[in-house]
């Protein structure tokens, strides 16, 4: 009993009701209230003492707190969850205007940015298509170019023949020697023109007139001298040739002129059998 | 509901109503306590409205938390008392409320600080400091402080550079005066 009054007098049932207490306290002093009358009535006198103390210290609530209050429960049977006091917090863009002003523009960006492409793709096309036609004109006017310069070049070198041709008919100094046809190449004919004076042979392509060869041969040019022939040098078919008159290697006497079709380089006899053209002086 | 029409019930009623989550029991705790939690609520958190708001908060505690009260552990007051203290204890020591003190308009200061040093009366509590001036002031300090001021009895010892001990027989001491008062 002693125990108990001890109990009593430490304290611990006025914190129990105050709620200062821990767990384990609080377990305490209910197994002793449970077990004690006197502990339960010394609990129950604080609690009334100050329920009383709290009701005397009473701040009058206003009529608009309490409607706002018990409206809360006015039909409501089940848990009340929402505290409007304490509403729960809703995120709000601070600047939800802006925001969505931006994904109007950008919206809008990439629509035009598409159009855009499309656009440069056509328009790529088109210059593509335009860029081929004018390269095919460029390849076609550089064929044609070239074919213009060919030409000119050939009149050129002709001319350049003829005009040689011209001057050695008028000096006396030059005998021109006519180099017609054998029984294998009838139509074939050349003229060599033979300096008097200095002895130098020329011949000139605006009037050589000789069956075509390959690629491996070329002509070469004999002198006739005492019955033996001596070369003068080769010379190209006339479309390989640089020069519309061209100076062979110079002779001191000579009976007559011939050419024949050596391999390319010449030989160091004629092949007769070859032999295409031949003019006595 | 009518304002006028003040509902009282007995103890058990209002537990079993509260148990049954019928909202007559909500109403008449109201009338019957609402002025006591506020009390204590305002003692706590000065701020009226913050209080007022905390009021609601734990009448809707009680509300849902009714079916967990045990009668034989104690009364119901008792255990409606200490949900509002809580509350208010929490949202004292809640970084919101602490970072809305600091952050007081210098236009509402004066009130604030007239508020918190009660240089102004308030008729409501015109009453305990009556009653409060009857009890012996050693004791009183303390129980005021545990029992409104929203301090543990560790934190009153602390503040008043007392003992453990001496804390709790100066409660016992106070609460006993009230009983001889009140009977």
């Amino acid at each position: 009993m002693e125990d108990v009054n001890a109990y009593i007098e430490s304290g611990i049932l006025e914190l129990y009701v105050l709620g200062q207490l821990s767990a384990l306290e609080i377990a305490e002093v209910e197994a002793m209230a449970a077990k004690h009358p006197e502990v339960k009535a010394e609990l129950s006198a604080i609690e009334i003492a100050l329920e009383t103390y709290a009701l005397e210290n009473s701040i009058t609530t206003s009529e608009e707190l309490e409607l706002r209050i018990l409206s809360q429960f006015d039909d409501e049977k089940s848990t009340i969850t929402a505290n409007p006091a304490t509403p729960e917090q809703k995120i709000i863009p601070l600047y939800k205007g802006r925001d969505e002003g931006k994904i109007k523009v950008l919206r809008f960006s990439l629509v035009a940015c598409i159009a855009l492409l499309v656009v440069s793709l056509v328009a790529l096309y088109s210059v593509y298509n335009r860029l081929n036609l004018a390269q095919d004109q460029i390849a076609t006017l550089s064929r044609d170019k070239q074919q213009f310069a060919t030409t000119v070049s050939k009149l050129q070198f002709e001319k350049s023949g003829m005009e040689n041709r011209i001057a050695m008919v008028d000096n006396a100094e030059w005998t021109t020697v006519k180099l017609a046809g054998v029984p294998k190449s009838p139509e074939a004919k050349m003229l060599v023109f033979w300096n008097k004076t200095n002895k130098n042979v020329l011949i000139n392509y605006a009037a050589i007139e000789l069956p075509k060869t390959d690629k491996a041969h070329e002509y070469q040019l004999w002198a006739l001298v005492d019955g033996k022939p001596v070369s003068l040098g080769v010379f190209t078919e006339v479309d390989n040739a640089k020069e519309a008159v061209v100076q062979m290697a110079a002779i001191q006497k000579a009976q007559a002129f011939a050419v024949t079709i050596e391999p390319t380089g010449g030989s160091i006899n004629p092949t007769m059998e070859k032999m295409v053209v031949m003019g006595a002086i | 509901m009518s304002l006028s029409k003040k509902i009282s019930l007995t103890e058990d009623e209002l537990v079993s109503a509260l148990k049954n989550r019928e909202t007559i029991a909500i109403k008449a705790l109201y009338d019957m306590y609402s002025g006591a939690l506020l009390g204590v609520i305002s003692r706590i958190i000065v701020h009226t409205e913050v209080a007022e708001d905390l009021l609601q908060e734990t009448f809707i505690k009680i509300w849902n938390s009714g079916a967990s009260y045990d009668s034989s552990k104690g009364r119901l007051f008792t255990w409606m008392m200490n949900i509002a203290r809580n509350i208010s204890i929490d949202k004292l020591r809640s970084k919101d409320f602490k970072n809305a003190n600091k952050n007081q308009d210098i236009e509402n200061n004066v009130d604030f600080i007239d508020e918190q040093k009660k240089v102004s009366f308030n008729a409501d509590t015109l009453g305990l400091k009556e009653l409060v001036t009857a009890l012996k002031s050693d004791y009183q300090d303390v129980l005021n402080m545990v029992y409104f001021k929203g301090y543990t009895h560790v934190e009153a010892a602390e503040e008043l550079n007392l003992p453990l001990g001496t804390v709790k027989t100066r409660v016992r001491m106070a609460i006993l005066e009230l009983r001889k008062k009140f009977n």
